[in-house]
């Protein structure tokens, strides 16, 4: 039995009774305990849409995803998305008026009782992504990659088993982005964290332990 | 929780001015309901009490006429009230209400008004000057206080009120003993006559006493007065006055227990009209109780038109804020934490609004004070010291109020916040 089983996964986008379109049609595969594996695949091909599902956010799908053989739908939202994944976007998602530190410490606000020493967390994190002396700055006040660090640090904050990276370098150049890939590698080696990094640039999935390949919502 | 009411007062100072513009119109709200607790109640008994004070319950003023416009203003105006008005209060009368079971005193009453009342040595007249005619003694309880030798008015004395001391800039030792001239100017007199040519006349007399009361500010005899009005207005004698015109007015004093049951009689059965403590007070009430219930009714207004605002920044809100409700929901909020969220934040702008509305009244009621209790003094409500009172549990309840009318508010857009669909929310540009 594998760390993560996908079998079957499908997701339909319904617009309209004529229009909708079949983002997944059918993907199976298992990841292993400390895997670090990206999903490749062109614009459109559903890389998001299958992320989307194993971060919590979406549960529209059929199919059935299960990890250390528990299916995730017997998990509360919330706490899965919480404790279960961390998840890091193209895009940063960080939040402009909350300063670097802030935004690390986000999801912890939302968390009843903590596993971890927060403070501990937070300085152990900010010196392994290398942003302590940017703690008081506003993500405006950053470059990409250290908005993307910040991100990857708020994502591990509360010892997620498994990081999901949405295209975490594709608003990077091709320097800072290798050294992103660099960190999630060294981390998941350090906090022995399953990652699965989606990504359309076949260089980038290279880096990884094993390449999946989803061409028109079906993995080949 | 601490850590989202944190987060939630971080999302509502972003937007300062916006929070600050939304929680005005709690802060109106606010202001007149605290206007109504801390002022109206007291104003009320502030009224009540300054009233009683001059105002036997037992004392009834009986009169032909409607005097204070008591019953026309609570009432629609008809033949048969108009018809009321004929009655002269005469001898027939007053000899009638004396033998009314129940009745223990009958003073007569003229007044005098219109006339110009000049202190010796001083060329300028008392202003206001209503001259009532009665045969009280210094020491009767209509007057608060006496000062001066013999309580009994004799034909020619006269008692003069603080007012008159303060007005002539005068000490009670002074003025005992000093004259005070009535004069009549024809031109301003409004007394009976028989003949329209009147005569000017003055009439001299001697200041016997000083009294305090919020009533009237010179008091002389009631014969005394009668004959003036006699020889102003050229009637033969007493008698003709008393048939044609009648008494001003009578004071009925009556035994305790007594009192609303000589009211009816006199009202119904004599068709007399009364001025009595029960309708000066239901009077007070009347109006003061309907000025409470329209500064409510404008307060519940201004409360509502404020949550509609609250609802109006809220949504708009949402709109600005969806991405970050994406992220903190693809981060591990829950759609209850969202929906608490976006309650405290509403409440907190009723809050906000709740204690500014108050420091404001309060700010407000502490400057104003003195000048409203000094305008109510000249008004002669000489006891009042303080017509607003702050009080803190009222304010704890306003203060409560205002946080919940913003967590009302902000149900709706907080459920809409907490329905939003993560992946959309953090698609929306
Ligand atoms: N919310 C949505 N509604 C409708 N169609 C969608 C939605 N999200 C994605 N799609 C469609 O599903 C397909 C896969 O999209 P996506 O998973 O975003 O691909 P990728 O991330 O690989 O570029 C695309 O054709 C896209 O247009
Ligand atoms: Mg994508």
């Amino acid at each position: 039995m594998s760390y993560i089983e996908i079998k079957d996964l499908k997701r339909k986008y319904v617009m309209s009774k004529e229009v909708s379109v079949e983002a997944l049609g059918g993907v199976s595969f298992n990841i292993e305990k400390g895997e670090f594996l990206s999903v490749v695949g062109s614009s459109g091909s559903g890389k998001s849409t299958l992320l989307n599902i194993l971060g919590g956010l979406d549960w529209e799908y059929k199919g059935k995803i299960c990890i250390d053989g528990k299916d995730i739908k017997e998990y509360e939202p919330n706490f899965y998305r919480r404790h279960i994944v961390g998840t890091i976007f193209q895009q940063f998602y960080l939040i402009p008026s909350l300063s670097v530190e802030e935004n690390i410490l986000l999801p912890m606000k939302f968390v009843g009782t903590k596993v971890v020493d927060v403070k501990q967390r937070l300085e152990y994190l900010l010196d392994t992504v290398g942003l302590k002396s940017r703690r008081e700055h506003l993500p405006k006040e950053l470059s990409g990659g250290e908005a993307q660090r910040v991100a990857i640090a708020r994502a591990l904050i509360d010892c997620p088993k498994i990081v999901l990276a949405d295209e975490p370098t594709g608003n990077l150049d091709s320097k800072t982005g290798e050294s992103i890939l660099n960190l999630l590698k060294e981390l998941n080696k350090t906090e022995e964290v399953t990652i699965v990094l989606v990504t359309h640039d076949r260089e980038t999935s290279k880096k990884t332990d094993r390449v999946i390949t989803l061409v028109d919502g079906k993995n080949v | 929780m601490v850590k989202m009411f944190k987060y939630a007062l971080d999302l509502i100072l972003r937007r300062k001015l916006r929070t600050f513009l939304t929680s005005l119109g709690i802060m109106i709200a606010v202001m007149l309901m605290t206007f109504i607790l801390f002022g109206m109640t007291d104003l009320q008994s502030a009224i009540l009490t300054q009233f009683s004070s001059v105002f036997k319950p037992t004392d009834l003023y009986v009169s032909s006429q409607d005097m204070m416009g008591l019953s026309s203003m609570m009432s629609a105006p008809s033949k048969e009230a108009e018809k009321k008005e004929q009655v002269i209060v005469n001898e027939e009368i007053k000899e009638k209400i004396e033998e009314v079971e129940g009745v223990e005193d009958v003073y007569p009453m003229f007044i005098l008004s219109g006339f110009d009342v000049y202190l010796e040595g001083d060329e300028i007249p008392y202003p206001r000057s209503f001259v009532q005619c009665v045969n009280l003694p210094g020491n009767h309880s209509m007057y608060t206080s006496f000062k001066g030798e013999n309580p009994i008015l004799k034909e020619d004395g006269i008692f003069v009120s603080d007012y008159v001391l303060s007005f002539f800039e005068i000490s009670s030792e002074d003025i005992l003993g000093k004259k005070i001239y009535v004069r009549s100017t024809t031109s301003r007199l409004l007394v009976p006559t028989t003949n329209k040519n009147m005569i000017s006349r003055e009439y001299v007399f001697t200041v016997q006493g000083v009294v305090e009361t919020s009533n009237n500010a010179f008091w002389i005899t009631a014969d005394k007065g009668l004959d003036i009005l006699v020889d102003i207005g050229r009637f033969t004698n007493r008698q003709e006055y008393i048939e044609k015109v009648g008494y001003s007015q009578i004071l009925v004093s009556t035994a305790e227990g007594e009192t609303l049951e000589v009211e009816r009689y006199l009202t119904e059965e004599l068709g007399l009209n009364v001025i009595s403590t029960k309708t000066i007070v239901d009077f007070i009430s009347t109006l003061t109780s309907g000025l409470a219930i329209a500064l409510v009714v404008f307060g519940l207004i201004s409360a509502l038109v404020a949550s509609i605002g609250i609802i109006n920044t809220m949504v708009m809100s949402i709109y600005e804020q969806t991405r970050e409700i994406g992220i903190v929901k693809a981060i591990g909020a829950s759609n209850t934490q969202v929906l608490v969220i976006f309650l405290i934040q509403s409440g907190l702008i009723g809050l906000i609004g709740g204690v500014l509305g108050l420091t404001i009244t309060y700010l407000l009621m502490k400057v104003s004070d003195p000048f409203l209790v000094e305008i109510l003094k000249e008004q002669g409500f000489g006891s009042i010291t303080q017509f607003f009172h702050f009080q803190p549990l009222n304010a704890i309840y306003i203060t409560l109020g205002s946080i919940l009318i913003g967590v009302l508010a902000g149900i709706y857009p907080a459920m809409k916040a907490a329905k939003l669909d993560p992946v959309k929310a953090l698609r929306y540009e």
